[in-house]
């Protein structure tokens, strides 16, 4: 199931870049090359072979572990994206925490009244968290919290450029802070940490309290609930079945929200120059950098995937019976 | 044909149902009926609306803030962000309405197909619709338009094909309950052709789910356009589009010139919140499973 995905996402790709109008060649010689110029760059990269030929060459590197060279930076792909996942994945496991913190008990709550004023008051905040565009919203933000107010740090990197960054650890230069009781380091990434934290935990909000309102909406009419009910447990009873029963469809739901959210991300990272994974992306395919492309391609299928999977576990734990199919 | 004549009686009943379903729209989903109609409005007349050209620039009056002469101030090219908002709106219409309508017509007939034929072609179809989603649709979309060329018509065509899945799968559920049904069988031993059996039988009684999701599915392109235009993807500047216009923008918004980019921003946001609204609104309505829990 997962091979297939990944060798059809390897082709598909390679196909993309190549078939589409991207023109790598014209955009590293530069406007005044001359035609053998032209043909070494494209000798040098290996377009002059026919195209079957290139897609061997490239899956044979891909199974090594070997993704190329960037195009445009003369540094190996594999190696810009591990560094640059850490930096991602931090931002990421913030937001998505944040939102979820905010999103399932909200959503509960909402669920367990229906129709009064907190559910439609919610719904309508839900609603309007899906129309806001996260790069916008990032960019509020900034003039707020940055020109305004002067709280937050200007939107330029994950740490202030007078902060000797800490050693690598987790990756994550607040954790990694912590860790060496550099309090300055930990303090500037906390700062700088806030503002893309908080956009990512509201875009992504919206869409949890819709679900985790349908699912524990779905969880209450059903009969162990209504069973539950009628055998006069107390309210507060009540709601840890209802929690327990909608635990696993807002965990799986959650999981493929994480995917989605990569891209939101993506642009979170643009506007904050995160200068992380999605930012990498971004500009890859902007540029035309069609190695770096193809590696963050086949990068975000593996992430998903690695989710994927470990929705599949936590479910198996917390639910044992899932485990019976 | 006997029995596909007993099944037209069904069709105005349905429509009846439909008509009247719509009047039951909630509150909020009127609301959101009145922000679409009034940019609807805005993108149909805008020569009506505009104070000045959206394209022509003041070169002594770049980055002034809103005054009675430029409502909503002027842009680092000195052009009137007023009239370039009430213009984006025809960009944010003409690119979701031919886009949805591009994903309906592709998908509506792969989902009959892939579900009524079943088989090879089903399953390599869901494969290729799952292998799609584990990609967010912004990075999707921002590939595809990179590399396949730039122009305004391949953004609404990219954003039309990448939406269509979501269509196919919807009716193909339908499909799959209701392809053994009595109604389908009878119109079969009638000697009705496949395509007859598929448009004619099939396609009423499954497209409600399908419609269902049309304002919601409008609310994503427009976002997903204005993004790629954020991303210097399509459409450039200084067209006036709300995305494009928001890229102008951005590196204002730290040095205090925050009238660029909050303004086509906040159009974007209204005319996306008013799709949504709709849309939650018709989902209440045709969602039997989201009715039964009000």
């Amino acid at each position: 199931m997962v091979l297939p995905l990944l060798i059809g996402v390897v082709f598909v790709t390679f196909m993309l870049v190549r078939v589409g109008g991207l023109d790598p060649v014209g955009l590293l010689a530069g406007p005044t090359a001359t035609a053998e110029e032209f043909t070494m760059i494209r000798k040098d990269l290996g377009l002059d072979q026919p195209l079957w030929k290139q897609f061997l060459i490239y899956g044979g590197q891909v199974i090594q572990g070997d993704l190329g060279e960037s195009w445009l930076s003369n540094r190996p792909v594999l190696e810009d994206i591990t560094t640059r996942s850490f930096i991602s994945l931090e931002l990421l496991f913030w937001g998505i925490g944040l939102g979820a913190a905010i999103g399932i008990p909200v959503g509960l709550r909402a669920a367990f009244k229906p129709n009064r004023r907190f559910d439609q008051v919610t719904r309508i905040i839900s609603l309007l968290g899906f129309s806001i565009p996260t790069y916008w919203l990032g960019l509020v933000m900034l003039f707020v919290f940055f020109y305004l107010l002067g709280w937050a740090p200007p939107g330029m990197g994950r740490i202030s450029l007078m902060v000797s960054p800490p050693e690598f650890v987790t990756g994550s230069y607040l954790i990694d802070g912590l860790i060496e009781a550099n309090w300055e380091a930990a303090h500037s990434a906390l700062t700088h940490l806030i503002l893309p934290v908080l956009c990512l935990a509201i875009v992504s909000a919206a869409p949890i309290i819709k679900q985790t309102r349908a699912i524990a909406l779905e969880v209450i009419a059903s009969d162990t609930v209504r069973y539950a009910r009628a055998c006069g447990l107390k309210i507060k009873t009540l709601r840890a079945i209802v929690f327990r029963n909608s635990a696993t469809p807002i965990i799986t739901f959650v999981g493929t929200e994480i995917t989605g959210l990569v891209g939101t991300m993506s642009l979170i990272e643009y506007v904050f120059a995160w200068g992380g994974l999605g930012q990498y992306g971004l500009n890859a395919i902007v540029r035309g950098d069609f190695t770096a492309v193809q590696g963050y391609v086949l990068t975000l299928a593996l992430f998903s995937v690695l989710i994927f999977l470990i929705v599949d576990i936590v479910v198996a734990i917390i639910e044992p019976r899932s485990q019976l199919n | 044909m006997p029995p596909s004549v007993t099944h037209q009686f069904t069709w105005p009943r349905r429509t009846a149902n439909r008509v009247r379903g719509l009047s039951r729209l909630s509150p909020t989903a009127a609301a959101g009926v009145v922000i679409i109609v009034c940019f609807g409005v805005l993108a149909l007349f805008s020569e009506w609306f505009m104070t000045h050209d959206p394209v022509s620039s003041y070169p002594n009056r770049i980055l002034q803030g809103p005054s009675f002469e430029h409502w909503f101030g002027t842009d680092g090219n000195g052009m009137d962000i007023f009239s370039r908002v009430i213009y984006g709106a025809k960009f944010g219409f003409g690119i979701a309405i031919p886009a949805v309508i591009i994903a309906v017509l592709i998908g509506i007939p792969v989902g009959l197909i892939a579900g009524y034929r079943g088989g090879a072609l089903d399953e390599i179809l869901m494969r290729i619709f799952d292998g799609l989603r584990v990609f967010p649709s912004i990075i999707l979309a921002l590939a595809v338009v990179a590399a396949t060329g730039q122009s305004l018509l391949n953004v609404v065509l990219v954003l039309g094909f990448l939406d269509s899945p979501v269509f196919a799968r919807l009716v193909r559920a339908e499909v799959l309950a209701l392809r053994s049904s009595n109604f389908v069988e009878s119109a079969i031993a009638a000697g009705n052709p496949t395509w007859r059996i598929l448009f004619f039988h099939l396609l009423p009684n499954t497209i409600q789910g399908a419609m269902a999701q049309t304002a919601v599915r409008a609310a994503w392109a427009v976002r997903i356009s204005a993004t790629l235009a954020f991303l210097g993807i399509g459409i450039q500047a200084p067209t006036p589009e709300w995305g494009a216009m928001i890229r102008q923008g951005a590196e204002f918004m730290v040095t205090g010139q925050w009238w660029v980019a909050i303004f086509p921003g906040i159009a974007l946001i209204f005319l996306v919140f008013g799709l949504n609204l709709l849309g939650d609104g018709i989902q209440d309505i045709l969602d039997p499973r989201r009715r039964a829990s009000k």
